[in-house]
């Protein structure tokens, strides 16, 4: 599933049935179906509501696990707001794609690696400099191994 | 709403269960750096969401479970990270970061896209802003409340979302979402146009039926609560498959879940276990159901139809529906 885009813009045209079901009710059950694509596509969904869900709480209903307490307030956004629905459905897919890879790694106990070693060069590629304004520290221990190296150099000479 | 301070005097009864937490994650992580102010500061937030959410009073068992639900080791773990933790970066590179990689991979269309996300996040996760002489990580809004790992999911996400933005610049998501079907929407009937004066009030009757149906229907959903109505855009217009439906509400504590079992507890066998691609559907039929019988009594009690009348609607609509024509003039 590339990039998490897909856009509703199908109907649902076969329904499941169980068997038991009346030619009314799934007559109703493709009427709604077309109803409800009809209203979302002809709906600004960005315009018609004044806020979207933060990350934290997408993330916290995406994976079933929002209080019913907090729950209302979203479901009911959920319902207007075909924006945050629609990412909620991919992170639901994307979830179920990843079920099971949630265990933690044990972590060995060894040193750990400097917080720079992990960043710097990313920033460094990101800004096109290095990362001074960010690790302060680190420029201090550049600095001095520059400093370090002009000793010598100058001994050198 | 509770203000602040009513919310400072209802958070004190759990100061010692959070400090109980805190002692707890430091002793898993005592190279981490939090401080129990911090932890506490952060849970505090967190647990006043939960009580501003609803202007309902919660429970202490209520509010005890809802604390004892946070994934406080996660939480502590992204504090750590906020403050630029060394050890806690170490551990979370260690245990994340290949999970963060698989999901990028997973999403993006190319393995550039996905090594420029990934390193766009570690930066956002980092922080790079600078407010008040603070530097603001992206880990300083993860509450707690779900999983780290899910959090991040959603991250990756809304950054992958971001840089096919930046690279379609012409077309936002938003516009992509709201564009489709605008085709359909101003699209006349494609009917042709009646002949005798017989076939003009057939026309006429056609019409009106059409207009009460489209009526219906739309009061019909609106009638629906709200858990109902997300069921069913989840289900046609998301396109969720039951299995996708069933894993959102697979936790027992699941809002939706609660909703439907409420309703249906006579009915609902093991109600605590499991919740299968069958529950799903029949929930879904419940709804069916339910807007089947709304539609028709729209019909009776405001349009004055008979039930014969009703079953030309149904079957008008259905036809219509094999042209796309029925919804052609929602918004008119």
């Amino acid at each position: 599933m590339p990039l998490g885009l897909r856009l509703s813009c199908g109907r649902r045209v076969k329904m499941e049935n169980t068997g038991k079901r009346s030619a009314e009710e799934l007559k109703i059950q493709e009427l709604l179906g077309a109803f409800l694509v009809s209203r979302e596509n002809l709906k600004s969904s960005a315009a018609e509501t004044s806020y979207h869900l933060d990350e934290d709480s997408l993330a916290v209903f995406a994976e079933g696990n929002l209080s019913e307490r907090e729950s209302l307030p979203v479901v009911s956004h959920l319902v207007d707001c075909g924006f945050c629905r629609h990412k909620t459905a991919e992170l639901v897919r994307l979830n179920l794609d990843f079920a099971g890879a949630d265990q933690r790694i044990p972590v060995e106990d060894r040193e750990p690696s400097k917080i720079s070693e992990v960043l710097s060069g990313l920033l460094a590629k990101i800004f096109g400099t290095t990362d001074e304004a960010v690790f302060a520290h680190q420029e201090k221990e550049s600095d001095e191994k520059t400093a370090e190296d002009d000793e010598q150099n100058e001994e050198t000479k | 709403m509770q203000s602040a301070t009513l919310n400072e005097e209802f958070l004190s009864p759990y100061e010692a269960y959070i400090e109980g937490l805190f002692s707890r994650c430091a002793e898993n992580s005592p190279n981490f750096g939090v401080t129990t102010e911090q932890f506490k500061t952060s849970v505090k937030n967190t647990l006043s969401r939960f009580l501003q959410a609803s202007t309902e009073p919660a429970s202490e068992t209520e509010t005890l479970e809802f604390l004892n639900l946070l994934q406080a080791d996660d939480l502590f773990m992204a504090l750590a990270c906020a403050n630029g933790n060394e050890r806690a970066w170490w551990e979370f590179d260690h245990q994340h970061r290949a999970h963060l990689e698989r999901i990028a991979r997973h999403l993006a269309k190319t393995e550039a896209d996905a090594q420029e996300v990934i390193e766009c996040v570690y930066v956002e996760l980092y922080g790079t802003r600078v407010v008040n002489g603070e530097r603001v990580s992206k880990f300083a809004t993860y509450s707690g409340r779900g999983s780290l790992r899910g959090w991040l999911r959603t991250v990756i996400w809304h950054a992958l979302v971001d840089l096919h933005r930046a690279s379609h610049e012409e077309v936002s998501l938003d516009e992509m979402t709201e564009t489709v079907g605008e085709g359909m929407a101003h699209a006349s009937f494609a009917e042709p146009p009646p002949g005798g004066e017989g076939e003009v009030l057939d026309q006429i009757a056609r019409n009106r039926y059409r207009r009460v149906t489209l009526l219906a229907i739309q009061g019909a959903f609106a009638s629906l609560e709200d858990h109902e109505k997300l069921l069913l855009l989840y289900y046609h217009v998301e396109q969720l498959k039951l299995r996708e439906i069933a894993r959102l509400v697979e936790n027992e504590a699941s809002p939706l879940r609660g909703s439907f079992q409420r309703r249906l507890q006579s009915r609902e066998k093991n109600a605590g276990g499991r919740i299968h691609e069958s529950t799903i559907m029949r929930w879904l039929e419940k709804s069916y159901s339910k807007v089947l019988a709304l539609f028709k009594s729209e019909l009776e009690s405001k349009h004055g139809l008979t039930d014969a009348e009703i079953e030309i609607c149904i079957e008008l609509a259905t036809q219509d529906l094999a042209g796309d024509s029925l919804f052609q003039n929602l918004t008119g």
